[in-house]
């Protein structure tokens, strides 16, 4: 029930606040008198929502807890006691605040606050301000109801709604051929995983609801109530086979939504989109939904062990994979987008080998300072119109903060003590170091993420001096960059803080409530400590690499006849993967659908021609005798009653006089 | 007790008769018809009690009105009318795409008297299959629907009308014979005194199982011309893409509806036993329609075509909710009936719009209209999106339902409709691609975004898809007081 008193039944305003943003800013935005009127009208819902966001957080950390409270029905079946549901189901819509769902809260409500602002900057210019602002309103409260989801069907909902919200705003700039290529890709490579989703939630609904009413999920479709995992594991008892396909189908999602391989082609070319939507959507909040799915399952479905080593060896290669293509990409947005993919990697890994609440750690100080990367190189991108690094140089004097903030989100990203992105990505490494001796499987994946340390602090280090060092821009026709308005360097400057102290949360008082489990292993040990050193020792190799081939404004270009260059090539053309899918998708399914579609003009529907060729020369008449058509229509419906009347006078009666056939 | 029924048929019956008699202010006489029409629609489900199955297991329908017809000494004909949770969303249907259908050829110059009364006329055979429940009745109606819709394509259409209007009217009319056929040996066989539906109940299920599974056979073929199934669906993309686009929106809203309904109605209600037995050839039929329906969509150039085939596909989504027969799937048939209804009426008239406002459908030579015509786009977007399944929109409840009810029932043969939902996704975002995106071209200078009746007909469906998307409890809650409550 509603208690007006209780701040956790106010949940719901979280995601409805940007949904009214939308409806207003979507109706009244083109009519008000500046278009930044209506930016502004979304910034203070946005700003509204992150203040109950974090509202709502600070309850969970006071008092934790699981709030559920369902507000209405949206869709039932009444049970009438046989077949494959006798009790009926409600599938309910309704919100849950628990630890893991207030940390998501925070990132969500608090990144999407400072882009919002951020992009009144950033977006100034532009005719379709309206249309932006509408659209990430929209994504916002759809991306608040996911992450507030009582159960995995009101999940998938917006889940899917989160995707068509990004599918517009990849391709914001849809004049763009390439823009409204990359949405397409988008949407269509997602959808893939969304299907396997989808058949994911079958498999465990009807797999439960068929086994009885134990914890209320036959009646509500899909609570995450703490504790389901052991029970369905016994329900499925002797089904692990299917409760294995049923996690492998999660995966599936979970793989589209954060772009991991073989799904991740879409998320570099999403960088069409405008830089703001890359550092919300495509950095900090909607890819990482596809690990917190996972750690969901993980923690209120359960993983069988082949699912988990599935979840490993996604994750750790995907760390690896994506990272080798950041290394030689001349696009700053599009190193920082592979950079993500392996970020995400990272999580998945750590989810995979069963510490759920250490790949959300990492999820939430990435969320941070991979957002500020991106906000940072909107604004280089902003200043200087380009987003080739091979143009820039020399932008640290003219943008100090902004190449301030570029360092601190790089040194984060390497995982440098201090920063955030040391703590969360140290906890992951020690905590998969852990498993190794129960599950040697994992070990080939555990030393991808550890080869990946030395790579990211390379690639982000090359793209940082390549774009702030040396003395003047390569192209000369960048000289007058500056800093842009207060509106973008505030967002950069909270977002460096957070960057900087995100990864203490766990050993903060109360705040470590939100995290259960992750941060410094109680038992942490001289193992630990020495992985740690090794992987500081592997960022500051690849940052020193970095500087030596690229500091000072110098630029390091591979010789012709290197050995190398086949490998710079594969690199840059992604491995061929998005070749072979265009290949494949465009060609091969297109190819195959004209093909269909000449059978079914010249032989289905030939067929038929030829049918009435042989019946009346109907065609022929069609055409010579216009007026024969009415003829024809009358001589139909006549044939109609002829039939009717047959029956009723002549058939009939001689079928009943006969007592039937 | 109030003949409801009746009393609605006869208002639309007077509205109809008055539309075609009223000259130039044809269109305001049958916009107050159908307006007037959907009030009452509006009544009748808030009125809507369902009485239940009575001792011997038949269903009983809401409002139902029985009065002797013909009598023959060896069988009684009535009138026989009703309404249960499977007819009257399609009325409701029926009501709303009546209205929308008027305002949106609000400014039909060519004989608006005859047009405005045959699209009365065609709702008003729909209104009547969906409430009559004698076997006469019921086709009486359903060959009336054909009569006016033949006209609509014949005089309004496109270059090739004529081929399209006697194509539909040839291919649909075989469905009827053999629909008929089906009926009356169904009748003949159980012995059933009388041709209404309570009559034959009991009788008909009692039938053999060899005996129902060629009855139902003969069913599926003859309502399913209409639906339509592959490979008897090549009539509906000719006679879509030549009917005026009032007449395209009734004939993917509503005439299809009538095939889906009829196999509900008089197969898998008189039949279960044909129904569960002739299976195999459902789950083929509907499978190839599927896929079909939806990889032949993606090589169309024409939208109209484009949406014809979608279309076919969504049919066949339908026809697999009612193969698998349970109480989920029954309901998500109905459910997604209702919703292609509105949905395809949407794409319809947003097709209707391009032709108009660019003198063309062609998606390979018109480019990025976005800029020139934003309503319209946003109107193919809502439609696209509608037709894909997104979430909040009224589609994927009845998809969801539909597919969760064939994995209970079949398994992993599901993941063949729901890979075909990724193709579905392909040809509307490849359309939309092509059509809003990118740089203008083929353009005319003239082009102006669509005018208010097109504008508030469009807006109108889009509220309705968006309401019903989020609270699809307003229908189903209807649905289920039906013999979807009796299957297992």
């Amino acid at each position: 029930m509603f208690d007006p008193y209780n701040i956790f039944d106010w949940a719901f305003l979280v995601p409805l606040l940007p949904a009214l943003a939308f409806v207003f800013v979507g109706l009244l935005g083109p009519r008000l008198k500046r278009l930044e009127y209506g930016g502004w009208l979304a910034v203070g819902f946005g700003g509204a929502a992150m203040a109950l966001g974090v509202t709502l957080a600070a309850e969970e950390m006071l008092s934790p807890g699981t709030y559920t409270d369902q507000q209405y029905t949206w869709l039932s079946l009444p049970g009438n006691g046989s077949g494959a549901f006798p009790n009926g189901f409600s599938l309910v819509v309704g919100t849950l605040v628990d630890p893991i769902s207030a940390l998501m809260l925070i990132v969500v409500t608090v990144v999407g606050f400072l882009v919002l602002l951020y992009s009144i900057g950033y977006m100034h210019q532009d005719r379709g301000l309206p249309r932006y602002y509408a659209e990430l309103s929209l994504f916002l409260a759809a991306m608040n109801g996911l992450v507030l989801s009582d159960n995995l069907l009101e999940f998938f909902l917006f889940w899917e709604l989160v995707g068509v919200c990004s599918y517009f705003l990849i391709g914001f700039y849809y004049e763009k051929p390439s823009a409204a290529s990359a949405a397409k890709e988008a949407f269509l490579v997602t959808r893939v995983g969304d299907i396997l989703f989808l058949l994911g939630i079958f498999v465990y609904f009807s797999t439960y609801a068929t086994r009885g009413a134990a914890g209320g999920w036959a009646a509500n479709g899909f609570p995450f109530v703490q504790g389901n995992a052991p029970y369905l594991a016994g329900a499925m008892g002797g089904h692990s086979t299917t409760l294995t396909i049923a996690g492998l189908l999660i995966l599936g999602g979970a793989a589209g939504k954060s772009a991991q391989f073989p799904l991740h082609v879409w998320l570099p070319d999403a960088m069409e989109g405008p830089t703001t939507v890359s550092a919300l959507i495509h950095a900090a909040t909607m890819v990482a939904a596809g690990v917190y799915l996972l750690a969901v399952a993980s923690l209120f479905l359960g993983f069988t062990p082949t699912d988990q080593l599935a979840i490993v060896a996604i994750g750790g290669f995907t760390s690896f994979f994506a990272a080798t293509m950041a290394l030689v990409n001349p696009d700053i947005k599009r190193v920082i987008a592979y950079s993500t993919i392996s970020q995400l990697g990272y999580m998945v890994l750590a989810v995979g080998a069963g510490f759920a609440m250490v790949g959300l750690y990492h999820l939430f100080t990435h969320a941070f300072f991979k957002a500020l990367l991106f906000l940072a190189a909107g604004s280089v991108i902003h200043a200087v119109g380009t987003q080739d690094l091979f143009k820039m140089g020399g932008l640290g004097k003219p943008m100090r903060i902004t190449g301030f903030a570029f360092l601190v989100g790089g040194l984060s990203l390497s995982g440098i003590f201090p920063f955030a992105g040391f703590w969360s990505k140290d906890d992951i490494l020690s905590s998969v170091y852990g498993t190794l001796a129960t599950h040697p499987l994992y070990w080939p994946f555990f030393l991808m993420a550890l080869v990946t340390v030395f790579l990211t602090a390379y690639y982000i280090f090359r793209a940082f001096f390549l774009t702030f060092s040396g003395s003047a821009p390569r192209d000369p026709g960048l000289g007058h960059a500056h800093e842009g308005a207060w509106v973008m360097t505030g967002p950069l400057l909270v977002l460096s803080g957070l960057a900087i102290v995100a990864g203490l949360l766990p050993f903060a008082h109360g705040f470590g409530s939100l995290l259960p489990g992750a941060g410094i292993p109680p038992n942490y040990g001289s193992t630990d400590l020495l992985l740690s050193g090794a992987s500081l020792g592997l960022a500051g190799l690849g940052i020193g690499l970095a500087y030596y081939l690229w500091g000072n404004g110098r630029v390091f270009a591979l010789a012709d006849s290197s050995p190398a260059q086949p490998v710079r090539r594969l690199l840059l053309r992604r491995y061929y993967m998005k070749d072979a899918y265009d290949a494949v998708g465009t060609r091969g399914v297109y190819g195959l659908a004209r093909g269909a579609d000449f059978v079914e003009r010249y032989m289905i529907d030939g067929t038929v021609h030829g049918l009435e060729r042989a019946f009346a020369g109907l065609s022929d008449r069609l055409r010579k005798i216009e007026s024969g058509v009415v003829l024809d229509y009358a001589a139909f419906l006549v044939s109609g009653l002829l039939f009717l009347l047959l029956f009723l006078l002549v058939i009939g009666p001689w079928v009943a006089s006969n007592g039937g056939l | 007790m109030l003949p409801t029924l009746s009393i609605l048929l006869l208002s639309l019956l007077a509205g109809t008769v008055l539309t075609f008699l009223a000259g130039k202010a044809a269109r305001w006489v049958a916009l107050g018809t159908s307006m007037l029409f959907l009030l009452e629609v509006g009544a009748l489900l808030a009125n809507f009690t369902w009485p239940g199955v009575n001792a011997s297991g038949v269903p009983q329908y809401g409002f139902a009105e029985s009065y002797p017809w013909i009598t023959l000494p060896w069988l009684h004909i009535s009138y026989t009318v009703g309404a249960d949770g499977i007819s009257l969303p399609l009325i409701l249907l029926t009501a709303i795409l009546q209205l929308v259908t008027v305002v949106y050829s609000f400014e039909e110059t060519r004989k608006p008297a005859a047009w405005f009364g045959l699209v009365l006329l065609t709702c008003l055979g729909c209104f009547g299959v969906f409430i009559s429940l004698d076997i006469l009745l019921f086709f009486l109606f359903w060959e009336l629907v054909l009569i006016p819709m033949f006209f609509l394509i014949g005089y309004w259409g496109g270059l090739n009308r004529r081929y399209a209007a006697l194509k539909f009217f040839v291919y649909t009319h075989v469905g009827s014979i053999v629909m008929l056929v089906a009926l009356l040996v169904t009748a003949f066989y159980s012995h059933a005194p009388s041709f209404d539906f309570a009559g034959l109940y009991g009788p008909a299920q009692a039938l053999g199982v060899t005996t129902q599974v060629f009855l139902f056979a003969a069913m599926l073929l003859g309502f399913g011309i209409k639906f339509p199934i592959v490979p008897f669906h090549t009539w509906l993309p000719d006679a879509h893409v030549e009917a005026p686009t009032g007449g395209s929106v009734l004939l993917a809203g509503l005439l299809l509806k009538l095939g889906g309904y009829g196999l509900i109605r008089w197969g898998l209600e008189l039949l279960p036993t044909g129904l569960v037995h002739d299976q195999p050839l459902l789950y083929a039929v509907a499978f190839a329609s599927i896929i079909w329906g939806s990889v032949i969509a993606l090589a169309q150039r024409d939208l109209k075509r484009l949406v014809a085939y979608s279309s076919i596909n969504h049919m066949g989504i339908v026809l697999l909710a009612i193969a698998v027969d349970s109480n989920l799937g029954l309901l998500a048939a109905v459910l997604l009936m209702f919703a292609h209804g509105i949905v395809s009426a949407l794409l319809f008239m947003v097709a209707g719009s391009v032709h108009h406002t660019f003198g063309s459908r062609d998606i390979a030579s018109i480019h990025g209209i976005t800029p020139r015509t934003p309503v319209l786009s946003t109107m193919v977007m809502v439609g696209s999106l509608a037709s894909l399944g997104l979430p909040a929109l009224i589609s994927f409840p009845a998809e969801f339902g539909a597919l969760l009810a064939t994995w209970d029932r079949i398994g992993y043969w599901v993941l063949i409709p729901l890979l075909l939902l990724v193709v579905t996704a392909a040809f509307y975002l490849w359309m939309m691609q092509r059509m809003l995106f990118g740089p203008m071209e083929g353009v005319p200078e003239g082009a102006r975004d669509v005018r208010w009746p097109e504008a508030l007909a469009m807006s109108l469906l889009v509220a309705l898809t968006v309401l019903y998307g989020i609270l699809p409890g307003l229908l189903t809650n209807v649905i289920i007081h039906s013999p979807v409550y009796g299957l297992p």
